[in-house]
């Protein structure tokens, strides 16, 4: 299915797969939601989206069943409509693969989605797939990623090859999304490194494993980097070739957890560097004798080119504290503050949800830029603070 | 939970042959029957089962989750399990895997399936609300001999069935009980009930097992459990269904891979 071409022939093509897809539904196991958001900005904004509110709907669903005695289908659709933003009104396939398991091994092949990491803060080696960054601050959304894997189980953990035939562009708010910097990134006219443009085929090695209390994966990656640069002016994206090479490890000592990853890039229109994130996770159980635990999350994000990184981590570190209420609702929250330790901006995030009845959750999410007056990327965000309700229904 | 026995009659011998109660201290004797009620359960190989549990808070109010459990025996380790949860439907989907130790620290992992994410989680929070239940991680996590020490407190009777009563003093450092009190079926050596006490010694929770089941003649399994927590009134039901033993799963079934995989 085509999804990156007109959203009123996708839409269709999309429900007329879940017609099908819910006329045989005693062989599909299915999960998924519907949410409700609404955003508030507190400040004015400094360019042409002007509103204060903003208000969509989105829904997520996951289709699975076995084909045959091997093989199974997923086939993942997303939707968010949204009042401002005609960007932010998408669709998409986060999945729709076929998989086949032999012994000692599986074949993959179909849009796909796949998760490499092991911080909070910002998942470097996590390279597989496009953000779909138009759906929030979070990294956690990510497009579906054309790819053929082929994963070979060991006594040792895994290796896992990947072909990706395909391209996906990063998502950004558009003219009359919020929130967003000074200028809306002009997705339109998008420009590449390479001459096969979005049709080039990128290729992805990685070996992991779980040792006792180490969790190791190494990895290899070469293709279109999926962070574009912005050209000034016209904030047009630029996806220029990168070769990645990096590791992420995590060791698991009690209450501790210690987590690093590294990567190391090269290419053409880049000056070679490294990038790493280390840190910890520390938790507190049952405070006090009660059900509630708590954790301390710190995290050091740096690149090594300094001002010349095309990221605003370059030297930053994030403090955080988690708080689960193990209660009969499952609350959570999680608040963060990022900071630039060259003098830069601070960044503070706040998370939590709670359930409601058996089907309903509520959750909030809170972004906050300060003291960003010298960081030319967040003092165009100075303006954007927001509050985010969400209301979600899942089956 | 681990606990399963055989027949009745081999029972009987098993017991005729190993209590000659006057050459062991109370507390050899503790250790021997928890051996032996731990052993029985030994030759599973592997099993499944469908769980529900019922949440039960002050005023009556009830709130249910569901799951489906697959364990896979370990022979001189603990055993290696998963849970998929279906219920309530904001985790579905969601998928936790264990490797159990008798001493070391378990390992556990965590699926995220709406990031596709495989989580390492410090298996160290055993004294946490499993699900926001009743249930502490360490009252559902493996049972293994180790993790105790024993003493054999009397034989009484627990509605009209003969018991012994033998205090379990837990050897992990930071678990939330300072002892619990089990209550063995003298004839079938099964658990009938436990009474946990907090770190203060005061009676903390109270477990009743229920409705056993004797599986394919070998594996005692209760339907029914029902925690009630004597300081707060809430309480919990877990009942069991579906059990089945010998279903072919193999090691490579309870790796990260295969968590991924589970619907």
């Amino acid at each position: 299915m085509n999804c990156f071409g007109s959203i009123t022939r996708c839409s269709l093509t999309l429900a007329l797969t879940l017609l099908s897809i819910s006329s045989v539904s005693a062989e599909w196991t299915k999960r998924g939601d519907v949410r409700l958001q609404l955003q508030g900005f507190t400040d004015t904004s400094l360019h042409t989206a002007a509103q204060s509110t903003n208000l969509s709907l989105s829904g997520s669903a996951e289709f699975n069943r076995p084909i045959g005695e091997n093989g199974n289908l997923t086939i993942s659709p997303f939707f968010r409509l949204d009042e401002h933003d005609d960007e932010r009104t998408h669709v998409d396939l986060r999945e729709f693969i076929y998989r086949h398991s032999g012994d000692t091994w599986e074949l993959n092949v179909g849009l796909g989605k796949v998760f490499w990491g092991v911080a909070e803060s910002n998942n470097l080696v996590d390279i597989i797939n496009q953000r779909d960054a138009v759906e929030g601050i979070n990294p956690e959304h990510k497009l579906g990623q054309p790819m053929i894997n082929l994963l070979l189980l060991k006594d040792w953990g895994e290796i896992s090859l990947f072909v990706l035939p395909g391209f996906r562009e990063r998502t950004f708010a558009g003219q009359d999304g919020r929130p967003r910097g000074f200028f809306a990134v002009d997705t339109d006219n998008a420009a590449y490194e390479s001459g096969d443009e979005e049709k080039h085929i990128d290729v992805a090695a990685r070996i992991s494993g779980a040792y006792n209390e180490w969790d190791i994966g190494a990895h290899i990656f070469h293709g279109t980097a999926r962070s574009p640069i912005l050209t000034f002016p016209s904030f047009t994206p630029f996806y220029y070739q990168v070769t990645q090479a990096g590791v992420d490890i995590q060791a698991t000592l009690e209450s501790w957890l210690l987590k690093s990853e590294v990567v190391y890039r090269s290419g053409e229109f880049i000056d070679d560097h490294a990038q790493m994130v280390n840190g910890f996770e520390y938790s507190f159980y049952s405070v006090a004798e009660s059900s509630v635990d708590v954790g301390v999350v710190a995290e050091w994000l740096y690149d090594e080119r300094g001002d010349q990184a095309d990221n605003v981590f370059q030297n930053d570190v994030l403090v955080g504290l988690r708080f689960a209420l193990n209660d009969e609702q499952s609350s959570e929250a999680l608040l963060g503050v990022i900071t630039d330790l060259d003098g830069g901006a601070d960044v503070f995030t706040a998370e939590a949800s709670r359930r409601i009845g058996d089907s309903f959750k509520l959750i909030l999410e809170a972004f906050v830029w300060a003291n960003a007056d010298d960081d030319p990327l967040l003092s165009q965000l100075q303006q954007e603070d927001y509050l985010q309700f969400e209301i979600g229904y899942f089956f | 939970m681990k606990l399963a026995y055989p027949t009745a009659l081999s029972m009987a011998l098993i017991m005729g042959a190993a209590l000659p109660v006057q050459a062991q201290t109370p507390e050899e004797l503790g250790l021997e029957i928890s051996k032996q009620v731990n052993e029985q359960n030994d030759g599973f190989g592997d099993s499944t089962a469908n769980m529900t549990m019922t949440l039960i808070n002050r005023s009556g109010k009830k709130s249910v989750r569901r799951m489906r459990s697959r364990t896979l025996e370990v022979s001189n380790d603990g055993d290696k399990s998963m849970t998929i949860f279906d219920e309530p439907a904001d985790v579905k989907g969601t998928a936790s895997l264990t490797y159990s130790h008798a001493v070391e620290a378990d390992e556990q992992w965590l699926f995220l399936p709406a990031l596709k994410r495989v989580k390492r989680i410090s298996s160290k929070n055993k004294t946490g609300a499993f699900m926001g239940s009743e249930f502490a991680f360490e009252d559902i996590s493996s049972q293994e001999v180790e993790k105790y020490t024993y003493k054999h407190l009397g034989e009484e009777e627990l509605d009209g069935i003969p018991v012994h009563k033998i205090e379990a003093y837990p050897a992990y450092k930071y678990s939330g009980y300072t002892r619990l009190v089990n209550y063995v079926d003298k004839e079938r050596l099964i658990g009938l009930k436990v009474e946990y006490y907090d770190r203060k010694d005061k009676l903390l929770k109270t477990l009743v097992l229920k409705d056993y089941e004797h599986h394919d003649s070998k594996h005692w399994r209760p339907g029914r459990m029902e925690m009630v927590n004597e300081q707060t009134g809430k309480s919990t039901i877990l009942e069991f269904s579906d059990y089945a033993f010998g279903t072919g799963l193999k090691d490579k079934d309870f790796s990260s891979n295969a968590l991924k995989k589970l619907r």
